[in-house]
C-alpha cells in the first residue's frame, strides 16, 4: 500500500472501493465484541468457515468479524445481510442450518431470530427488533458494519472524510469554532464543553502541545469506551487527528486499560494501518501537519482514570491526581499544554465536521447537545449497550430499549455515572436524562453507566459497596478522602451488619459533606454521592436496618434461612449442598437448618425445587405463626 | 604391595600405578568424564557380584568405589543446579533487557516495561526490578513505588491460573459477592491469596467490562458468564483435574446431586 500524499489520492481509493463493494452479496457479520467473545462467538466463525469451505461457498459469501453490536445479552449475535435476518445466541451446531435456509435459499431460521417477550413474535429484521429500532445510533452506529481491523471498511463508509475536510477546506480556528458552536460537551464524567476546553489548550502560549484519549475506563459497570475502542478504533482515531490540527498539538497519546486486552490490540492495529496509509505521521495528506500517536496501557488504578493523574502516569510516575489551581489544559503532560477528552467525545468530532455544528446541536436538549452512549446493565432484560439522543427519559431507556425488569419485579432505582453518581429512585423515571438533570438530582451522567436495580436489592449495600471500591481505590494523597472514605466505610458497615445508631446516620451524613467540600480531587469529591443519595431518597432503608431489619433481604447479619416444613419433601438436595453441614433432617422428612451453624451462603435456597428454603430478616417470627 | 599404592585422583580412592594409568587412558579414549567410568566401572562390577566373585578385598573395593562415585555425583548436580538457575537468571535478565529495549530505555516507559514483565512471569521477580532500576537510573524505592501503586502488579508468585471474579456493581447486584464467596470456600483460600499447591490465585476485580454477563468469573482468559454459586466448585475443578473433568456442556446436563461438590473433593 503506497501513502496517499493528498486529498484526492484518498477520496479515488474510497471511489474505488465502494465500486467494489457488492451490496447485494450475502456477508454473514458476526460480532466479536468482548460480550460475544465470552460467548464463544469465535467458535461459530470457525464453525461458518468450515461449512463455507466444504459446500464451496467462499468466493459468494462475505464473512466479518465486526465490533460489538451492543446487544450483548443475545449473544453471539450474527447478521445476514442484505436481507438483514439477526440471528442470536447462535451456537457452531446452528450454522449448517443458517447456511442451507438462509444463505442458499434466502429464507429466515425462524428457531434462531429475536422473540419480543411481550407480544410472543418473532422478528425477522435486525432493525424491527425494539432494542435497536427504538435507539439513535450515531457514534456506535458503524460498529456492526465494519471489521475493526480494517481501515477500508472505514473508509469505504466515509471514514476519514472529515479530517480531508478538516485539512483541506478548514483553519484550526474554524474546527474550533465549529466544535464550539455544537456545543459538544466531555462524555467521561463532568460535561465540560470541549470547544472551551480545547480553545484553553490552543491559547496556552508554551509548546510543544499534547492531545490525549482517555480510555482508561474503570467505572464499574460501563464498557461503551471499550466497545468503541475495540469496535471502530478509526473514529477515535480521526476525532483526534481533527483535534490536535486545531489545537496546535503533534503528539498524541492512547491510554487504554491493560484489563482491555482487545482494545490495546485493535488500537495499535488501527494506529499502524492509518501510518502505512499517511494518515499519521509526517505531512499527512501533503497539507504540511504532522501527528503522531503513541498507545499507553494504564496497569490498574481506577484513580489514574483522572486528568492529571492520567497524565502522570504517562510520564511513567504513579497516577496520584494534583491540584488544579492551573488546569491540564494549560499545564498537563510535562507541564506542557494537554488537551485530555473521553472516547466517545473525540469519536463525536468526526460527525460534527461532516454534517455541521447546527446538524449536531439539533440533537438532544439545548444545554446538552448530541447522543450519549449507555451501558444499560444489572437487573434488565436487555442487557447492553444503547445510544440515545440526550433528553430521552429513563422510562423509555429502561422500558422501551431495555424490555423492563425480569422476572416481572419491580423496579427500585437506576444508578447512574458510576461510583462518583448517585441513585435515582422510580419517581424521576420521567426525567430527561442530560448532564444538568441528572446533576439537580443529586446523581450525574458520569461516563454513561446506567446499573437497573430491582426490588431485591438492598440500598445501603451499595452505598456500602460505592464507599467500599472507592476508599480502596483513594490513592490516599488527602486527608478527607484517605480517612473520611474509611470512617464512612467503617460506618456503612456497621449498619449493615446490624450494630449501628441514629447517631451514626448523621454522622455518615456529615462526614459526607466534609469529604465533598475539601477532597483534593474529583473521585474524593464526588465520592459521597451515592451516600447522600440513596440517604435522600431511601431514608426508610437506612432506619429500617438501625432496626435490625433489611427488607431488600441482602445484608447478610440481618437475615436468616429457614425451611418451610409444609413445603420441604425431604429429598436432602439442600444437605447435599450446604458446605457448612448446617442442614439436617431425615430422608423424606422434614429438613431444618441450624442458624449456629448457618454461613447464609444461600445455596440451599438456589438448589430447592420446592421453594421450601425461605429468607427471614429481622426478629424471627416461626413460620406457623405468619 | 601397599607401597606401590598412591594418592589417586578421586579424593580417598588409592589406585595401583596401573589401574591409574588405566584409568587415564580410559578418560582420554572414551571421552568420558571421571565419574562416568567410576558409574561404568561399578556396572561391570555389580556383573562380578551376580557371578559370585565378591570376595572380601574386591568387595572393600567396591564399596569405597561407589562411596566415591555418589559424592561426585552429588557434587555434579550441584554445580549443575548452580549453572542451570545462573543460565535461566541470564536468561531471564536478557528477556528483561529485550523489553527495555523495545522502548528504547526510557525512563517514561517505566510501567509499559514493568506490565510486560508482568505479563512475562505473572510477577515481578526481585532480580528483574534490581535490573530494570540499573539499566534505566531509577531508584528502587520508586520503583516499588509503582508495583505497589498498581493493581496489575504483583511482587509474589502467582498461581497457574488466574481466578478473577468481577465486583462490578453490575455483577454486584446479580450476586457477584456470593460467586467470589464458592469460590473462597472451595480453593480454602481468601481473595488475593494463592493455594499452597501455586494452582490458583483468586482475585477480585471491579470490573471485567462485559456486564451483560454478571455475574462472571474470569479464569485464565475464559470468561464464565450468568453464574451460579453451585456452579463454581464444578468449573474451577476443572481446571485442577485437566481434561479428565466433565465438560462444561456435561456439568449443565447433570442433576445437582451428582455434581462433586466441595466437601467430597477435599
Amino acid at each position: 500500500m503506497t501513502k496517499f500524499s493528498q486529498p484526492n489520492d484518498l477520496e479515488q481509493y474510497r471511489q474505488t472501493l465502494q465500486k467494489q463493494r457488492d451490496t447485494k452479496k450475502t456477508c454473514i457479520s458476526i460480532c466479536s465484541g468482548t460480550g460475544c467473545h465470552a460467548y464463544a462467538s469465535e467458535k461459530v466463525v470457525s464453525a461458518f468457515e468450515d461449512q463455507l469451505k466444504k459446500q464451496n461457498l467462499t468466493n459468494m459469501v462475505d464473512m466479518k468479524r465486526t465490533g460489538c453490536h451492543g446487544f450483548c445479552e443475545k449473544g453471539p449475535i450474527v447478521v445476514i445481510h442484505p436481507h438483514n435476518y439477526c440471528y442470536v445466541k447462535v451456537k457452531p451446531e446452528d450454522v449448517t442450518e443458517i447456511i442451507t435456509q438462509t444463505i442458499q435459499q434466502g429464507k429466515p431460521v425462524n428457531r434462531l431470530l429475536y422473540e419480543d417477550p411481550e407480544l410472543g413474535k418473532k422478528i425477522v429484521l435486525e432493525t424491527d427488533i425494539p432494542f435497536y429500532k427504538n435507539q439513535t445510533r450515531l457514534i456506535f452506529g458503524n460498529n456492526r458494519k465494519i471489521d475493526p481491523k480494517s481501515i477500508d471498511d472505514y473508509i469505504a463508509l466515509d471514514g476519514y472524510k472529515a479530517l480531508v475536510k478538516t485539512l483541506t477546506k478548514m483553519t484550526p480556528q474554524q474546527v474550533l469554532d465549529e466544535v464550539k458552536k455544537a456545543n459538544l460537551r466531555g462524555r467521561g464524567g463532568g460535561g465540560f464543553p470541549t470547544g472551551r476546553k480545547w480553545e484553553t489548550t490552543k491559547n496556552a502560549s508554551a509548546e510543544p502541545k499534547y492531545v490525549i484519549v482517555n480510555c482508561d475506563e474503570g467505572d464499574p459497570g460501563a464498557y461503551m469506551d471499550r466497545s468503541l475502542m475495540e469496535g471502530n478504533p478509526h473514529s477515535v482515531l480521526e476525532g483526534l487527528i481533527i483535534g490536535a490540527y486545531a489545537i496546535g498539538a503533534h503528539e498524541g497519546f492512547i491510554y487504554v486499560r491493560q484489563e482491555y486486552p482487545l482494545a490495546v490490540e485493535n488500537t495499535e492495529h488501527a494506529i499502524k494501518q492509518a501510518e502505512e496509509y499517511g494518515l499519521i505521521g509526517k505531512n499527512i495528506l501533503g497539507s504540511g501537519f504532522d501527528f503522531t500517536i503513541k498507545v499507553h496501557r494504564g496497569a490498574g488504578a481506577f484513580v489514574s482514570g483522572e486528568s492529571s493523574a492520567l497524565m502522570s502516569a504517562i510520564e511513567g510516575r504513579v497516577g496520584e491526581p494534583r491540584p488544579k489551581y492551573i488546569h491540564t489544559a494549560v499545564s498537563g503532560l510535562w507541564n506542557k499544554p494537554t488537551c485530555l477528552n473521553n472516547v466517545e467525545t473525540w469519536a463525536n468530532v468526526p460527525f460534527i465536521i461532516n454534517n455541521g455544528a447546527q446538524w449536531f446541536a439539533s440533537m438532544g436538549t439545548p444545554n446538552s447537545t448530541g447522543t450519549k452512549i449507555f451501558s444499560l446493565v444489572g437487573n434488565v432484560n436487555n442487557t447492553g449497550l444503547v445510544e440515545v439522543p440526550m433528553g430521552v427519559t429513563l422510562r423509555e431507556i429502561i422500558y422501551d430499549i431495555g424490555g423492563g425488569i425480569p422476572n416481572g419485579k419491580r423496579l427500585k432505582a437506576v444508578q447512574t455515572g458510576g461510583p462518583s453518581g448517585g441513585c435515582i429512585p422510580e419517581k424521576y423515571l420521567d426525567l430527561p436524562v442530560d448532564f444538568d438533570e441528572l446533576y439537580n438530582i443529586g446523581s450525574m451522567m458520569g461516563s454513561g453507566g446506567m446499573i437497573v436495580m430491582d426490588e431485591d436489592t438492598c440500598m445501603v449495600d451499595i452505598a456500602r459497596y460505592f464507599v467500599n471500591f472507592l476508599s480502596q481505590e483513594s490513592c490516599g494523597k488527602c486527608l478527607p478522602c484517605r480517612e473520611g472514605l474509611r470512617q464512612m466505610n467503617r460506618i456503612l458497615n456497621d449498619i449493615t451488619a446490624g450494630k449501628a445508631f441514629e447517631e451514626d446516620l448523621e454522622l455518615l451524613e456529615e462526614l459526607s459533606e466534609v469529604v465533598q467540600m475539601s477532597a483534593l480531587c474529583a473521585l474524593g469529591q464526588s465520592a459521597p454521592n451515592p451516600v447522600l443519595s440513596t440517604i435522600k431518597y431511601f431514608r426508610d432503608e437506612y432506619e429500617a436496618h438501625l432496626r435490625g431489619e433489611c427488607p431488600s433481604k441482602v445484608c447478610k447479619a440481618l437475615i436468616n434461612y429457614k425451611i418451610d416444613p409444609a413445603k420441604c419433601k425431604g429429598c436432602g438436595l439442600c444437605t447435599k449442598n450446604c458446605p457448612a453441614e448446617a442442614i439436617s433432617g431425615e430422608k423424606k422428612g422434614v429438613h431444618h437448618i441450624d442458624s449456629e451453624r448457618c454461613i447464609k451462603c444461600g445455596n440451599c435456597l438456589e438448589v430447592c425445587k420446592f421453594d421450601a428454603v425461605l429468607k427471614t430478616t429481622g426478629k424471627q417470627i416461626p413460620i406457623s405463626k405468619r | 604391595m601397599a607401597k606401590e599404592k598412591t594418592k589417586s585422583h578421586f579424593v580417598g580412592v588409592r589406585l595401583t600405578e596401573e589401574q591409574k594409568k588405566a584409568l587415564y587412558t580410559l578418560q582420554k579414549t572414551s571421552d568420558l568424564s571421571k565419574t562416568d567410568i567410576l558409574l561404568r566401572g561399578l556396572e561391570i562390577l555389580s556383573e562380578y557380584y551376580a557371578l559370585g566373585l565378591d570376595q572380601p578385598p574386591l568387595s572393600i573395593e567396591l564399596k569405597k568405589l561407589e562411596e566415591e562415585a555418589i559424592q561426585h555425583l552429588k557434587a555434579l548436580k550441584k554445580i549443575k543446579r548452580r549453572e542451570e538457575s545462573v543460565k535461566q537468571m541470564i536468561q531471564e535478565l536478557r528477556e528483561v533487557d529485550e523489553i527495555i529495549d523495545e522502548y528504547g530505555g526510557e525512563k517514561n516507559a517505566l510501567i509499559q516495561i514493568l506490565l510486560k514483565i508482568q505479563e512475562k512471569n505473572h510477577w515481578l521477580p526481585k532480580p528483574a526490578l534490581l535490573w530494570v532500576s540499573e539499566r534505566l537510573s531509577i531508584p528502587m524505592s520508586q520503583i516499588l513505588h509503582i508495583a505497589t501503586f498498581y493493581k496489575s502488579f504483583s511482587l509474589e508468585p502467582r498461581g497457574e491460573h488466574l481466578v478473577r471474579v468481577c465486583l462490578g456493581t453490575a455483577c454486584h447486584v446479580r450476586n457477584g459477592p456470593k460467586i467470589l464467596e464458592a469460590a473462597e470456600q472451595y480453593l480454602g483460600i481468601n481473595s488475593g491469596e494463592t493455594t499452597s499447591d501455586m494452582k490458583f490465585t483468586l482475585e477480585s476485580v471491579n470490573c471485567l467490562g462485559c456486564c451483560a454477563l454478571g455475574p462472571v468469573m474470569m479464569i485464565d482468559n475464559e470468561y464464565h458468564g450468568k453464574l451460579t454459586p453451585s456452579q463454581v466448585p464444578n468449573i474451577l475443578s476443572s481446571y485442577r483435574v485437566g481434561e479428565l473433568s466433565m465438560t462444561e456442556e456435561q456439568q449443565k446436563l447433570a442433576p445437582i446431586a451428582q455434581r462433586p461438590t466441595p466437601k467430597q473433593q477435599r
